[in-house]
């Protein structure tokens, strides 16, 4: 995002701050207008089902209404936004029966005593391109990132699904910047060892075929 | 020379341009004596394009939508009326 770009988005923010805390109703439109479907996504990532992402949602834009005296300016609107989507998300999840995490270390690429790599690496980044789009696909890795602990899953959704730079993402959760880092590096080994064992035994299909 | 260990320690940095010089230079030259190393870099890249490229493409299903926007109407009569 370029410069300019941020600041034009930030004097939007304001602006709409600005009308909601003087109770202006156009800005509850505005509000869903820029927000709802991030609000959706991210919540959707978290509870995987229409109807918690919905409710969810509903909460979301109230909380936002109703607290918007509270929103000191402290930290970018938009950083509010994902922190009230995030904790609403949260108690969605708590109200439910979750199957348990499986450690994250056990996922995480191991090495000899030297130093070197020790499993077998194959490069199947050439040929995901017609797997994309498939839904066998998109299941796996809707699995896959299910699958990772809550600490590092809302790291790696923050930064890199929706995209926010990794000082946006250390203040919505309120850590240090080398605290995202080393999450999103373990949720992205992670991720990529569950999806390696996807792609390689379905290019072993292929060569079968 | 760094190891494969260390190599993939930098990964993150490394992508984001954030390493100096001279650990770009060991780096670079353990990626040409060491091909996992490449196909881990290669594949630890694609799994950034991949989930972000499923994931961010939610899109608020129509019955969502018109939810949403009666709550909002209603929620703004709710108000006007205080
Ligand atoms: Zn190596």
């Amino acid at each position: 995002m370029s410069f300019s770009q941020q600041k034009e988005d930030k004097e939007i923010e304001e602006a709409l701050v600005r009308d909601l805390q003087a109770g202006n109703l156009e800005a509850y439109d505005k509000i869903a207008e820029l927000y709802q479907k991030k609000i959706y996504g991210l919540s959707f990532n978290l509870v995987r089902n229409q109807m918690d992402a919905q409710d969810v949602t509903q909460e979301v834009l109230l909380t936002l209404f109703r607290k918007i005296n509270t929103f000191q300016g402290k930290s970018a609107f938009s950083s509010w936004v994902y922190r009230i989507t995030l904790n609403a998300s949260y108690m969605k999840l708590r109200s439910k029966k979750k199957e348990p995490n499986i450690s994250i270390d056990e996922l995480l690429p191991s090495f000899n005593g030297a130093g070197f790599q020790q499993e077998k690496i194959q490069d199947w980044s050439g040929n995901t391109e017609s797997l994309l789009f498939t839904n066998e696909t998109r299941e796996v890795i809707k699995k896959a990132v299910d699958l990772l602990p809550e600490k590092e899953k809302v790291v790696f959704l923050l930064r890199d699904v929706e995209g926010l730079s990794t000082e946006k993402v250390s203040e919505v959760l309120e850590l240090t910047v080398p605290a995202v880092k080393s999450r999103l590096h373990r949720a992205r080994l992670f991720l990529r060892k569950k999806l390696s064992g996807y792609f390689e035994e379905y290019n072993s299909r292929k060569g079968e075929a | 020379m760094i190891c494969c260990k260390e190599c993939i320690d930098l990964l993150y940095d490394y992508i984001e341009g954030a390493l100096d010089q001279n650990t770009t230079k060991s780096l670079e030259e353990h990626f040409q004596d060491c091909p996992p190393c490449i196909a881990f870099l290669n594949t630890y890249k694609s799994t950034t394009t991949l989930c972000r490229e499923t994931l961010n493409q939610i899109e608020i299903p129509d019955e969502v939508r018109r939810t949403l926007q009666n709550f909002l109407k209603e929620h703004k009569t709710q108000q006007e009326k205080l």
